[in-house]
Order: C-alpha cells, then sequence, then structure tokens
C-alpha cells in the first residue's frame, strides 16, 4: 500500500510542477518511475505516454473549446508525429536501453538549460517583449463566436491549403519544415515517452510563423495522436504495466488539475530556479546510468 | 430569446475529449483504488492486456480490469476525435481534411499492425 501511495503522491507532484512550468510531464514522470522506483526505462516510457494523453487531452479540449488550438494545422502535422512515432515506437524496443538513458540525459539538460534562460530573464526584472503574436490569440480568444464560425465552414473563393490552414491574424508558411519537425517530434517522443511539444512548439512558432499561444494549443492538442500512437505499439509489445499506470496517472491528473489552478498564486521565479537544480541533478543520474555506473 | 448557433467542430471535438479523459481517468482511480485496498504494490508482476479477460476482471471488480479499461479509453479518445474530426469535415465538404483525418487513422492502424508483428 504503502508503494501506491507514494507513487500516487508523486505522480501529484509532478503534474502540479509540471503544470506550474509549462511542461507535459513525461520530463518528470520517466525519472521519477526510473530513479525512484526502478522500474526499467521502456516501462517507464510507456507509463509517462499514457499520462501525456490525459494530461494534453485535457488542457487540448479547452483549447480548442476557446478556438485558440488551430484544429486543422494540428491535423494535417499530427500525420507527420503519428507517423514519427509508429517509427520511434518501433525503434525504442531495438535499442540498449543505456543510450536511451543517455538520449534522456540529454533532453533533460536542453530544457533545464532554457528554464535557466527564461529564470534569469525573470530574476534580472526585464521587462517581457510583447509578443505581437500575443494579440492575434486574445483577439481569437475574445471572439470566440466569430472564429468558431470562421473555422467551421469551408472558405469560400479561390483559397489555397495554406490558407486553410491559416488563422485570424496570421498565415502559416514553410510546410514542409513543419512536416519534417514533426516527423523528428513524433521520434522523441516514442523514443523518450514525452508529448515532443518541446520540439513542435518552436517549429510551429519560429519557422511556421504560429502565434506562441496558438503553437502552444495546437502543440497541445496534437500530443495526443503523437502519445496514443506509440503508447499502442508499447501496449501490444508489453510495455505498459497497468499497476504502476493507476496511481501514476490519478496523481498526475490530480496534480496537473491542482497546478492549474493555483498557478497565478506561486512565484514562478524561485520556483525555476529550484526546478534547474533537480533537472540537472536528474540528469546526473540519468547519465550514471547511461554509462552504466548508476 | 434567440436559437443558440450550432455548436462548432473545435467545440464538439473540445467536448468529447472531455469527456472521454474524464471518464478514463474514472475509471482508472477506481482501480488505483481497488489496487490499493487490496494491499497488492503496484511494484508486483501485473497481468498482460488480454481483451479475453476484461469483462470478467470487471464483473468480479479486480482491479486490473478497471485499469486496462481506463488505460484502453485513454489510448482510444484521440483517435475518436480524428474520427469526429473526419465525419465533421465530411459534412462540411472539406475534402483535403477528410483525406488527412482518414490517413491518421491509417497511420494509426499500422502502429497497431507493427506493433503486433513484432511483439
Amino acid at each position: 500500500m504503502e508503494v501506491g501511495l507514494a507513487m500516487l503522491v508523486g505522480g501529484v507532484a509532478t503534474g502540479v510542477f509540471g503544470s506550474l512550468l509549462g511542461l507535459g510531464g513525461g520530463v518528470l514522470i520517466v525519472p521519477l518511475l526510473t530513479l525512484a522506483f526502478g522500474l526499467d526505462l521502456r516501462e517507464a516510457v510507456g507509463v509517462s505516454l499514457v499520462c501525456v494523453i490525459v494530461t494534453s487531452g485535457a488542457s487540448a479540449s479547452v483549447y480548442l473549446q476557446r478556438n485558440v488550438a488551430n484544429l486543422r494545422l494540428g491535423m494535417l502535422l499530427e500525420l507527420f508525429t503519428a507517423t514519427g512515432a509508429v517509427v520511434g515506437g518501433a525503434v525504442a524496443f531495438l535499442l540498449d536501453e543505456r543510450l536511451l538513458a543517455g538520449l534522456f540525459a540529454a533532453l533533460l539538460a536542453y530544457v533545464a538549460v532554457t528554464m535557466l534562460g527564461r529564470a534569469r530573464a525573470d530574476r534580472a526584472d526585464m521587462p517581457v517583449p510583447d509578443d505581437p503574436d500575443d494579440d492575434v490569440a486574445e483577439a481569437i480568444e475574445a471572439e470566440p463566436a466569430e472564429a468558431g464560425a470562421t473555422l467551421d465552414r469551408p472558405i469560400a473563393g479561390p483559397t489555397t491549403a495554406t490558407d486553410r490552414l491559416s488563422g485570424p491574424g496570421y498565415t502559416v508558411r514553410n510546410l514542409r519544415l513543419g512536416a519534417v519537425g514533426s516527423v523528428f517530434a513524433g521520434i522523441v517522443s516514442a523514443l523518450l515517452g514525452v508529448g515532443g511539444g518541446i520540439v513542435k512548439v518552436p517549429v510551429m512558432h519560429l519557422v511556421m510563423g504560429v502565434p506562441l499561444r496558438v503553437s502552444t494549443a495546437t502543440s497541445n492538442l496534437m500530443i495526443g495522436i503523437t502519445a496514443s500512437t506509440s503508447a499502442i505499439v508499447y501496449l501490444i509489445r508489453g510495455g505498459i504495466d497497468p499497476y504502476v499506470a493507476g496511481p501514476t496517472i490519478v496523481g498526475v491528473f490530480l496534480g496537473a488539475t491542482l497546478g492549474s489552478r493555483t498557478a497565478h498564486r506561486v512565484d514562478l521565479r524561485l520556483l525555476r530556479f529550484l526546478f534547474v537544480a533537480v533537472l540537472l541533478y536528474t540528469a546526473f543520474e540519468m547519465a550514471r546510468r547511461a554509462l552504466g555506473i548508476g | 430569446m434567440t436559437a443558440s448557433a450550432p455548436r462548432s467542430l473545435e467545440s464538439s471535438i473540445g467536448r468529447l475529449l472531455t469527456i472521454g479523459i474524464y471518464v478514463s481517468v474514472g475509471l482508472i482511480a477506481i482501480g488505483t483504488v481497488l489496487l490499493i485496498g487490496s494491499g497488492r504494490s503496484p511494484l508486483d508482476a501485473a497481468p498482460a492486456f488480454d481483451p479475453a479477460r476484461l469483462a470478467s476482471d470487471l464483473g468480479s471488480l479486480q482491479p486490473v480490469g478497471f485499469l486496462w479499461l481506463g488505460i484502453l479509453g485513454v489510448m482510444a479518445t484521440p483517435a475518436a476525435r480524428v474520427a469526429a474530426a473526419l465525419v465533421g469535415f465530411a459534412r462540411s465538404g472539406e475534402r483535403q481534411m477528410v483525406l488527412v483525418a482518414a490517413t491518421i487513422l491509417i497511420v494509426i492502424a499500422i502502429g497497431v499492425v507493427t506493433g503486433t508483428a513484432a511483439s
């Protein structure tokens, strides 16, 4: 019973941290299950994928109902993330677990460095430059009826495929690069049990010209298909343990709900520095495992 | 009193996701309570997924039945969302998006086939 409750509490903690810091949760769940509970890395990845579907699905539903997520663009890119996920899911069972641990350590270090940059900006009290894209997203949120009406019917007149994928105030570009990035995101997701938003959001925002908030919302929508495609491969190959999945999923779900409701009351600056330290320590432990000394 | 506007495709799909995730997590929560209540450890060896045993496990209130059904529900919800979008796009005559949605479902099916073949 103690282990079950510990797993539940661990899930709540990862859900809260993930939600407060804008992470899908996979980056935290895999280290929790491997380092704290001694699970095999592939088993942890399988459970993490199911957790990621839960957290992303819950937030994607809100983004869709507020018309922030771009359904058409998301579905087109899902085609490529799902393809990457099938490939990654198959390859994951061929790779040495130490190599997977090494890849995960690199991912953790990357997330830590990214977060450190944000934390430093906060500490220096640097004014965050207004993202002109945010105005677009706010406009979308402010006028859900109009946006919905536009999105729900075919656009009249001669339009290109790109026009149909674009949204109010922005035009999608570089579809090919977006497709390549999406395949890569799918592979990363299937190999490491993460949602892949760490790849998808920059690709959509920086390469394809999609506003940041729309990119984040659309990435959340896509994570469901990406992770479920890989999770199916893990399920069929016996890579998902229902006893471990149960308390972890319930904990992560409760934690993510709690985190989203308390985010405005928490000082994120201190939390980010603390979290960077946790990520770097976890990356170090994963690297030790990769080198066979952990 | 004005007639309510028809629900947008995005809104309908959002509701489908909400229902799918909440029902599935509810089933997993029941399984987790039964698991912890039975004194079993999550680190004990769990029965492998066997569709043929699902109904009997649920009928006899075995935690693993609820856990597997909930996990399957979580995994099926995104695919159900794509299927619902396919129907919505077909109704509004968006052939390209119908093709995209259908191809996503085919890719998922390929995942099932390749996973089964390799296991």
